[in-house]
């Protein structure tokens, strides 16, 4: 039952056209299973009473049917017959406008006065017919003159891509054997060229035969791809949607909306750079795919001149090898002539020999009549009738498009002496710059400008304000900007794929394309139970857990350093939510350091850890300014306080030093109480000072915290440091440190603070104080 | 700066006379007429520079279609300027010959060099994919 299969699918692809069918007799003319092998073969009587109850079964009538579904079994007398094979589905889409909506089968022939009023539906069905339906054009198409809808102009956008450049000569427009009712008049189309091309398709399709369905579709899909978009279906097929495959491709790729009429010949233009179709289609199994893949370069428009060439050229059997009519050199010199507007001189200049020429199998003196007549074509100033052009090569014919738009635009333009002479300029089109410049703005797209393009963003502000400081020296209230380069600043939208389904096949799809990959390998991933291994993934993971911890600290720093620029861009409303969350962004840092019962101390552990690593010293160097002071002190202790292990632990990377400028202007905030707690917890237990003075990070934190307590104690006179005499006895502890340690193992600290020694000077007489000067000297010289 | 302000594009470069630089070591000089995203060029009365010494000799080609990743330096030549008179024009099959020569003495050299290197037992591996410039 193949026939009752394609049938099925064909019907409920065309429901709409069913009830327009009725009327158009000439559609039979073409109809196969009328006048063709269907006729004989197939029982259509037969088959259209079965389609008839399906579809009544099916439930097409809802709202639709325009009750003539009943009828529509019984109408064996009538000489119209829906054309019965394969009509291509988004053809059918593009008629709503016409507003029918039956989807009946089997609909009675309307009224001779409905025919009028379906005059456009006419149309479109012959369109429908005419380009879709091989067979139908296969049997009927040689013999008969046709009439030429209007619509076929737009029909053969379709099937430019199917049919190469030819060569049309103008036959009469598609005649029609209607019954006398209806007026050919409305129906005729205006332009000869239409018909020209419907005379071409009608080869086209009497020479392909039936094209399988599949590969029309890719070809629509490529050749009206300009006006890619999601499928506009008619109410008509909404019903039916469900149960076709191939309608749940469409919907997955989209149908291609018909083109407006005048870009028929883009339409084929467009094939000349498109790849070829492929034989299987991109679209099932990926998602939506651009017909037209990125780096095509733009279609040229029509061009309007050079109808006279096209006249002679149309003559003759022209076939698609005779590509460059024109050489370069011909055609610049061809164009200058009519941008120059003085006519250049006959065939000579045109044909300057047969070495340009290397495809022209003939003689050149043939072509060379042909294209001697046009170029000095009359004055430039009157717009040329618009030809076909369609068989020119592409290069040519963009040449003359570009040559028409520039001769209205350059005409006032000097330009330089240079570019006028210069017979190649402007090769490279408007257009073609144009698309180029688009595709490097659409590197620049980026949600994130200051993400994405830091530099030239920072380059960018600065430049502006030197502008601004200029402008304000000059006076010179005359605002001029420099252009400003507006990157286009896209949304993210998060694309997630879903593989297309079908209805009703069990499970995903098999096929892969480039779109979608299939997996060929399952890696699974398994464990080693090995004891050795254990032990050496714990180490392994606590690093990493280490390392993952310093991470999650390092993007709420970042946030929170970002959040002052972020600040300044953001809009007067949503700076509310972004303070919020830079409020809970730092109170997440600084928890994020603390001990979890104790709130103010930091947690030794975790300090270690993280300090433990150079990312997170470094990490820790950075994060000190955007702590409150109270978290800050707690830090500093903490560094304090362990420092001897961390010391040992960046024995190799060297890098505590990052921490002394963020920890010189905490330190000077402390209290005094707070200094000589840090004092002390510096001293630490036993020995503990001495492997501070051996690490140069701890001399210099030594040092800071002296030069603190030493400015408090001169500058400030009701300092409280010595309330207590823990400061003193510290000192003392230092002291004595300080001179009992060789001077080998004192490590040089990075700075000295200039007024330790009156420090010193304070609490150690003089012996003791040369002793010290002379050690920290040394220590101090060899900074 | 016409068409992408703050940006760098070959568009105003186009049906300008420039100078390119491959990966090859070789120097072009031509009229650019059309680029492409990949700043693939199409250099239109292309003359290859070849330059050994104090001397040059230019070698018409016709059109080049530079492929954008061979290219190091592209730049205008302006043409109303006066050429530089140090330089000294000679035919082609002159420096040609001078390339050669060029070429050979070098050749010479390294493979001295290679041998006193072995000599000594040391050897410098030779960069095979490594561009002339």
């Amino acid at each position: 039952m193949f026939r009752f299969q394609s049938l099925d699918d064909d019907c409920t692809l065309e429901e709409e056209d069913d009830g327009l069918i009725e009327e158009e007799d000439e559609i039979d003319q073409f109809n196969d299973d009328t006048f063709g092998a269907g006729a004989i073969d197939d029982d259509w009587q037969e088959e259209h009473k079965r389609l008839a109850e399906l579809d009544e079964r099916v439930g097409l009538g809802g709202g639709e049917v325009e009750g003539e579904v009943d009828s529509g079994g019984s109408k064996p007398g009538s000489s119209i017959h829906r054309p019965s094979s394969s009509v291509n589905p988004p053809l059918q889409s593009s008629l709503p406008p016409f507003g029918f909506s039956s989807s009946s089968p089997g609909l009675p022939p309307q009224d001779a006065d409905d025919r009028a009023r379906e005059g456009g539906l006419a149309e479109s069905l012959a369109r429908l017919i005419l380009e879709a339906d091989p067979a139908i054009a296969g049997v009927g198409a040689a013999e008969r003159p046709r009439p030429s809808p209007s619509s076929s102009a737009s029909s053969l956008s379709v099937l430019h891509s199917l049919d190469q450049p030819r060569v049309l000569p103008q036959s009469s427009s598609i005649p029609h054997q209607r019954q006398p009712q209806l007026p050919p008049g409305p129906i005729t189309s205006g332009l000869p060229s239409s018909s020209m091309l419907s005379y071409q398709q009608q080869q086209q399709l009497l020479r392909r035969g039936t094209a399988p369905m599949g590969q029309m579709n890719s070809h629509n899909i490529w050749d009206n791809s300009m006006s890619f978009g999601p499928v506009s279906v008619s109410p008509g097929l909404v019903t039916h949607m469900e149960d076709s495959p191939l309608m749940s491709i469409i919907k997955e790729g989209g149908l291609p909306k018909r083109p407006p009429q005048g870009r028929s010949d883009e339409g084929r233009d467009l094939s000349e750079r498109v790849p070829p179709p492929r034989s299987s289609s991109p679209v099932i199994g990926s998602p939506p795919v651009r017909a037209v893949p990125i780096g095509t370069p733009p279609k040229q428009p029509m061009s309007h001149s050079l109808n006279h060439q096209n006249s002679p050229l149309c003559r003759g059997p022209f076939a698609p090898r005779v590509g460059p009519v024109l050489s370069h050199l011909q055609r610049a010199q061809l164009l200058n002539s009519q941008v120059a507007g003085f006519p250049r001189g006959g065939p000579a200049p045109l044909l300057p020999g047969g070495g340009f020429r290397p495809f022209f199998g003939g003689p050149p003196p043939p072509h060379g009549h042909r294209m001697c007549p046009p170029p000095p074509h009359g004055p430039p100033s009157h717009i040329p009738v618009r030809h076909n052009t369609t068989h020119l090569h592409p290069q040519h014919r963009r040449m003359l498009t570009q040559r028409m738009q520039s001769r209205g635009g350059d005409r006032g333009r000097t330009g330089g002496d240079r570019s006028s002479r210069d017979p190649y300029s402007n090769l490279m089109t408007q257009k073609e710059k144009e698309w180029v410049t688009k595709i490097q703005m659409m590197q620049l797209q980026s949600t994130d400008p200051y993400l994405d393009d830091y530099y030239y963003q920072n380059y960018y502000e600065k430049m502006e304000k030197r502008q601004d400081k200029e402008r304000d020296i000059s006076s010179n209230s005359k605002k001029e900007h420099a252009t400003k380069l507006i990157t286009p600043q896209v949304a993210k939208v998060e694309h997630t794929y879903r593989p297309v389904q079908f209805a009703g096949s069990l499970g995903k799809l098999t096929v892969s394309s480039v779109n979608n990959p299939r997996k060929m390998i399952d890696a699974v991933l398994t464990t080693r139970s090995d004891d050795e291994e254990k032990r050496e993934k714990q180490v392994w993971n606590k690093r990493r857990q280490i390392l993952y911890t310093v991470e999650k600290m390092y993007s709420l720093l970042l946030e929170v350093q970002d959040f002052e620029k972020r600040f300044v861009q953001t809009p007067e409303e949503e700076r509310e939510a972004l303070l919020e969350q830079h409020k809970t962004n730092t109170e997440q840092l600084s928890s994020s350091l603390m001990e979890k019962e104790w709130d103010h101390r930091v947690s030794d552990e975790l300090c270690v850890m993280i300090m433990s690593v150079r990312k997170g010293k470094r990490l820790v160097a950075r994060l000190l300014p955007f702590l409150p002071s109270s978290q800050a002190a707690a830090v500093v202790m903490a560094i304090a306080r362990n420092l001897p292990a961390l010391a040992k632990k960046d024995k190799q990377d060297q890098v505590l030093g990052w921490l002394v400028e963020p920890l010189s202007p905490v330190i000077q905030s402390l209290s005094s109480s707070a200094l000589t707690d840090l004092l002390q917890e510096l001293q630490g237990g036993e020995g503990q000072l001495a492997v501070v003075l051996q690490n140069k990070f701890g001399v210099t934190m030594l040092y800071l915290i002296l030069s603190e307590g030493e400015r408090m104690q001169s500058c400030d006179p009701n300092c409280q440091l010595m309330d207590d005499n823990r400061w003193t006895e510290l000192v003392f502890s230092v002291t004595r440190e300080l001179l009992s340690v060789p001077a080998s193992s004192l490590s040089p600290p990075l700075f000295t603070p200039p007024n330790l020694l009156s420090l010193f000077s304070r609490y150690v007489d003089r012996q003791r104080l040369e002793l010290l000067q002379d050690k920290l000297q040394i220590s101090a010289s060899s900074r | 700066m016409n068409y992408v302000p703050g940006t760098a594009s070959l568009i105003d470069d186009i049906d300008k006379k420039h100078l390119v630089l491959l990966r090859d070591g070789r120097t072009l000089i031509g009229y650019l007429r059309s680029i492409d995203q990949f700043a693939n060029l199409v250099f239109h009365q292309t003359v290859e520079r070849i330059h050994v010494g104090k001397k040059f000799g230019d070698i018409p080609r016709g059109i080049f279609i530079v492929r954008g990743e061979n290219v190091v330096l592209l730049g205008e030549i302006d043409v109303d300027k006066p050429c530089d008179t140090v330089l000294q024009q000679v035919s082609i099959e002159e420096i040609l010959e001078e390339q050669r020569q060029q070429q050979q003495t070098k050749q010479e050299t390294e493979k001295v060099k290679m041998q006193v290197l072995k000599d000594r037992g040391l050897s410098i591996p030779k960069a095979d994919n490594m561009d002339e410039y």
